[in-house]
């Protein structure tokens, strides 16, 4: 009984510990790293477990020069992402460029783009799987 | 046992409360129609939307040659007025935007009178000072770099955003986004002349604007508590109708790797088409949202 009491309250306290972590998490960790690409501003965080996927719905412009950054809390392993087009056809994805965190894009034409983030499966079963911030940042050239 | 069964509820409550609010229409087992990327879709936990920012807006702009028009600005001087935390957020958005044209003229006291307001409205709406409004001093030194201003103007917006966000108040800081994209928006349709060839990228660009309208209105959506944000909903999704008769032709092109410049390139075309009579009701009914925004 006090172990599974117990089990609860670490639980607990492991969640929402992450989440007070990843109050100002983006700006301090994440934004500088963006340079020299201009930050959009937008932020878009989310605290995820192990399998969760995230997605970003946005727009590139017609000859503009975009970085694409997922930063994300180190205890959640090697984070993948993709950029699908509309279609959601796979135009780029990290893990075939060595889990990279950041990359660049240039697209002739505007459109709207879809970044896609998943946090990877904890192999062994645990009883807290670990959750983690994770921001996906878009920055600009002019 | 009753120990247990309170703990389960409390961990669960809180799980629950601490979920994302935004895109629940989109929740996990989402498995639309993908070729190439089932394994990631199997648990979409959250959709983020994006709007450009002012200052990707008036690139463009910069680019076509046009004159500065000083009378499409909202004025900075009506500050005051606009006492209720809703006006002052849409407010911040607006005069983001208007200082971002602004920049691309070099109007440095014009900019300078910008910026103060921002800086008003960050402390109004309780954006701390180190966190959102300390730009005005860096900028009062770098203010005949254009390039500092910029920056300066990205720093000043994200920090906002950052803040908001971390402190819960999501639907303010969509409040910031609305203001400067519809104020992005009235400007260059403003400015611009659809007949005259040299503006043709503008013009575009605000047919373009079909793809930021629907990110802005899942982006309000996802507050629909918040009866200010909704009450702009029914003007956009009139601005939507209008932006069916934008189509916008899309032939998919190469897509090239550079792996030694990290860089990918989409060769694709996009052919933006839309009538001068879809350009004037686009044109009138941005200036009908932006009148209301900044209405006193």
């Amino acid at each position: 009984m006090k172990t599974i009491n117990l089990i609860l309250l670490i639980s607990l306290f492991a969640i929402s510990s992450g989440f007070s972590q990843c109050k100002g998490f983006t700006k301090k960790e994440c934004v500088p790293q963006i340079k020299p690409f201009t930050y959009n501003g937008q932020l878009n965080m989310a605290v995820l477990n192990p399998g969760d996927v995230a997605e970003l719905v946005v727009t590139f412009y017609k000859g503009q020069d975009y970085r694409l950054f997922v930063c994300s809390q180190d205890n959640l392993g090697k984070v993948e992402f993709k950029l699908l087009d509309s279609e959601r056809n796979t135009l780029f994805y990290n893990k075939e460029h060595d889990y990279v965190n950041y990359w660049d894009f240039h697209s002739n034409a505007t459109q709207q783009l879809i970044v896609q983030v998943r946090v990877p499966q904890v192999e062994e079963e645990v009883a807290v799987a670990a959750s983690g911030c994770v921001s996906i940042l878009i920055g600009f050239k002019e | 046992m009753k120990n247990i069964l309170f703990l389960i509820s409390l961990f669960s409550l809180f799980v629950c409360g601490c979920n994302n609010n935004q895109n629940q229409n989109l929740a996990e087992g989402d498995t639309t129609s993908l070729k190439n990327d089932t394994v990631h879709t199997n648990r979409v936990k959250k959709i983020f939307y994006n709007v450009p920012s002012p200052i990707e807006m008036s690139s463009v702009i910069q680019r076509s040659g046009a004159q500065f028009k000083s009378d499409v600005l909202c004025p900075y001087k009506n500050l005051d007025k606009y006492t209720s935390t809703t006006k002052q957020a849409l407010m911040l958005g607006v005069y983001g935007s208007d200082l971002s044209y602004v920049r691309l003229f070099e109007q440095i006291q014009l900019a300078i009178n910008y910026l103060s307001s921002i800086k008003k409205l960050c402390d109004a709406i309780e954006i701390p000072e180190d966190q959102g409004s300390r730009a005005i001093q860096r900028m009062e030194k770098n203010i005949d770099n254009k390039d500092s201003l910029l920056q300066i103007i990205s720093e000043t917006y994200a920090s906002a955003d950052s803040y908001l966000k971390d402190n819960d108040r999501g639907n303010t800081a969509t409040l910031v986004i609305l203001g400067g994209w519809i104020e992005s928006l009235y400007i260059a349709t403003q400015i611009s002349d659809y007949a005259n060839p040299s503006n043709k990228e503008i013009v575009d660009r605000i047919g373009e604007q079909k793809y930021s309208l629907g990110n802005m209105i899942e982006l309000i959506k996802a507050y629909p508590d918040d009866k200010d944000l909704q009450s702009y909903l029914p003007m956009l999704e009139e601005l939507k109708k209008l932006y069916e008769n934008v189509n916008i032709e899309y032939v998919k092109g190469n897509v090239v790797t550079d792996e030694t410049k990290k860089t990918t390139t989409i060769y694709s075309v996009a052919k933006v088409n839309f009538s001068k009579e879809t350009f004037e009701k686009i044109k009138t009914l941005a200036k009908q949202i932006r009148t209301n925004i900044v209405k006193l």
